[in-house]
């Protein structure tokens, strides 16, 4: 009789342990390729550190911070992002949406159209990038063809502010399209018909029922696209070098670029590691937002 | 198999066969070189706005054999994959026999190249025995005093005979008077033109660039093609620089001291940006690559750019008008000036193989080997025996532009370990004068702001 509840203290303890080395990989891979990094980025962004520098770097405290929130181009590359992002989520998030709710129709070749469709999700950005820059060609490119094709007149994609920042938002919009449209279907696939079917019962129109039942129910899912692609906004770098290099002037520069520029263009490690960080610190509450939205019950 | 799992390989299958489909479309793609700025490895010229060739470049570097010591001992040699450097990698059996010392070879793509050597230098461990770099890099080089003085070699060396050389380019390597590194390529900014085009209009190549200008009008309005093409894009400042230099302006003082809104500089930015009306509507966008590539597809009647993208017009894939293109000096301004880009190889200080690493240099690029190092594919190194060898530039007349005056005051970039601070300054200024997004002297003036901590940082 007395054994029973040491024994039972054993079998959690036993469980515990078991559970500790299981997990035991997954916290090691967390720690020495995020943690570890992100520790030894923080302890750089407060050194003078600078590749070929040849001197003792020295720790100059929060300097670096100090002299990005300062730089004028530092805003900039921030409001750029920024632009990118919001012109991009209201792009990417109706058209994958509508593409989502038109694809879960049981409707010919819906199958056919949905893998087709999420090709642009699986191509490398870099080859995206060249195969857009290509096409965007002022002299040469197919889309200035079709434009003239059509009677309409050339466009500068990549040597006027305006058309850049478009350019580049198309592009990321047309990688990340296929995405917003995935996780939307899946939204849709998990969604009970119920509520649907009383709302139809009800007399609800097509209009009303997107807007009264589906939409409601796909906030949690519209909340975790939101959250994943304002992160991936933050972190879009590939398709920007390879079309822009952040130009014409800064209009495209991003803190993704400018961060690139920084540490592997001006050789300011230190400087680098603090946008770094920055754009770290800017990304941990997204991630929290994003734990949140995919909490929510429908 | 059942009918539904037959259905699902088959969909496989497809979505697969598209897939293929679509990553052979974006290679082929990648290897027009049609805008692709991967057309840096054909030409020499190194793309100093950070490299731009950056996603084609993440090649693998070739590590090269790690050879075993030869009975002299072996040296290792770095290099950026260029033809130069395939240039290199093939004289080195002959000199292993030759002398004994075996040769390895690591390769660096342009994009990482110099931060790897700065932190091998960093460590000072003798990682490499030669070392290729960009000319840009010489005063980060030498301010760090990692290079080894090579003038005592030069002194004492009939074979390399430094007095091959112009005057003008003997210092091509210098650093604060001392020689760290040899001349790799020799790459003036010079004029191209399509023969066929000036021909039927009765032109000559412009020696102003008044004329330039004009040439460039006459083709537009014989509507024989686009007039000329400089790249207004992501190196704007090759053009840019060079312009401000020809029209008697200067980029910084000898104090370090921007000098880019002085009126020289102002006349030259009215003028390149002049350009674009007489330019293809894409060269607003144009990196220095797109410059060669437009040049060599598109029909334009001229075209300032280095002499080191005479290896892209060679091949015939690329180039639709080949025998059509033919080289002047280029036009001048108020101030007789050439603008000479390049690569240099040197000894690193930390080598443990100084002498050896000589003997490699001094057979590679040594006057006996000068004419089978050109004929290897190398970009043209301008030694007077070359550019005066009268069989040579007959087959290559573009040698002649190596030639350089000695009247004609060389520019290089900026010898300052601040210059990617400065080139990347310049972009974003000239570029936003270029598209309309500020005037030229609001531009300018701004640029100047810009520039003052940036080149007061040099010294910092």
């Amino acid at each position: 009789m007395t054994s029973t509840p040491s024994r039972s203290m054993t079998t959690a303890r036993r469980r515990s342990l078991t559970s500790l080395v299981l997990t035991l990989p997954a916290w090691l891979m967390i720690v020495v390729l995020i943690m570890v990094p992100i520790a030894v980025g923080f302890y750089l962004s407060l050194r003078n550190e600078r590749i070929g520098g040849f001197v003792p770097p020295q720790y100059v405290g929060f300097e670096n911070y100090r002299s990005e929130i300062a730089n004028k181009v530092f805003w900039e590359a921030a409001l750029t992002t920024v632009k990118i992002m919001i012109i991009g989520l209201v792009i990417q998030l109706p058209i994958g949406v509508g593409l989502a709710l038109l694809l879960h129709q049981s409707l010919r070749g819906t199958r056919l159209f949905r893998s087709v469709l999420l090709i642009p999700m699986l191509l490398t950005p870099v080859a995206v990038g060249l195969m857009w820059r290509f096409m965007y060609d002022g002299d040469l490119g197919v889309i200035n063809w079709l434009l003239e094709t059509v009677g309409l007149g050339r466009i500068q994609w990549l040597g006027d502010d305006l058309a850049a920042l478009f350019a580049v938002v198309l592009v990321d919009s047309w990688q990340s399209i296929p995405f917003v449209m995935l996780l939307t279907l899946a939204g849709l696939a998990g969604m009970s018909t119920s509520p649907l079917e009383a709302a139809k019962v009800d007399g609800a129109g097509p209009w009303q029922l997107f807007w009264y039942v589906i939409l409601p129910m796909l906030r949690p899912v519209l909340g975790v696209i939101l959250i994943i692609r304002i992160i991936d906004t933050y972190k879009l770098f590939d398709a920007i070098f390879i079309l822009t290099r952040g130009g014409p002037g800064t209009a495209t520069q991003t803190l993704g670029i400018l961060n690139y520029n920084t540490g592997f263009n001006f050789l300011a490690t230190s400087r680098a590691a603090a946008i770094g960080i920055a754009l770290t610190a800017i990304t941990i509450p997204l991630y929290f937002l994003w734990a949140q939205a995919a909490r929510i019950e429908p | 198999m059942s009918t539904s799992e037959r259905r699902v390989w088959i969909r496989a299958l497809v979505v697969a066969l598209v897939l293929a489909l679509v990553s052979v479309g974006c290679g082929s793609s990648e290897d027009t070189g049609a805008g692709d700025d991967t057309a840096t490895d054909s030409g020499e010229t190194a793309d100093t706005s950070s490299d731009e060739s950056e996603a084609a470049e993440e090649e693998p570097a070739d590590a090269g054999d790690e050879a075993t010591a030869g009975e002299a001992g072996a040296i290792k040699v770095f290099l950026i994959p260029s033809p130069s450097a395939e240039a290199i990698k093939s004289f080195a059996d002959e000199f292993t026999a030759d002398t004994g010392i075996a040769v390895t070879f690591e390769e660096v793509p342009y994009g990482e190249a110099h931060q790897k050597q700065l932190l091998a230098y960093e460590q000072g461990n003798g990682a490499y025995d030669v070392a290729q770099f960009d000319n840009t890099f010489l005063a980060a080089f030498g301010a760090a005093g990692v290079m080894t003085p090579l003038d005592d070699y030069l002194a004492a060396s009939a074979e390399y005979d430094i007095d091959d050389f112009s005057v003008g380019q003997q210092d091509y390597g210098k650093y604060e008077g001392q020689t760290l590194g040899l001349t790799l390529s020799t790459e003036p900014m010079i004029q191209w033109y399509r023969t066929d085009i000036y021909e039927e209009l009765g032109l000559e190549p412009a020696t102003t660039w008044e004329e330039y200008y004009s040439n460039a009008q006459a083709v537009e309005d014989a509507g024989l093609g686009d007039g000329q093409i400089v790249g207004f894009g992501p190196n704007v400042s090759w053009w840019w620089m060079t312009l401000v230099w020809s029209f008697g302006g200067e980029v910084y003082d000898d104090s370090l001291q921007p000098q880019v809104n002085s009126p020289e500089a102002i006349a030259a930015t009215e003028y390149l940006k002049s350009l674009l009306d007489v330019s293809p509507e894409g060269a607003v966008s144009a990196s220095g690559d797109d410059v060669t590539n437009k040049f060599i597809s598109q029909d334009i009647g001229a075209m300032i750019q280095y002499s080191g993208y005479y290896g892209v017009t060679l091949d015939p894939e690329s180039n639709k008008y080949p025998g059509l293109l033919g080289t002047a000096p280029m036009p001048q301004g108020s101030a007789d000036i050439t603008h000479l880009a390049g690569w240099n190889i040197g000894i690193p200080a930390d080598s443990a193989n100084k002498d050896q690493a000589w003997q490699f240099l001094e057979f590679v690029l040594g006057k006996s080997n000068a004419k089978a190092y050109l004929e290897s594919g190398a970009a043209a190194i301008g030694r007077k025996s070359i550019t005066g060898d009268a069989e040579l530039t007959a087959e290559q007349p573009y040698l002649l532009q190596l030639n350089i005056p000695e009247s004609s005051r060389i520019e290089r970039y900026p010898q300052l370990k601040v210059w990617p601070e400065m080139d990347v300054a310049i972009v974003q200024h000239v570029s936003d004068i270029m598209t309309g997004a500020s005037s030229v002297e609001d531009g300018l003036n701004d640029l100047q702001s810009t520039l003052e901590p940036i080149l007061a940082a040099e010294n910092g």
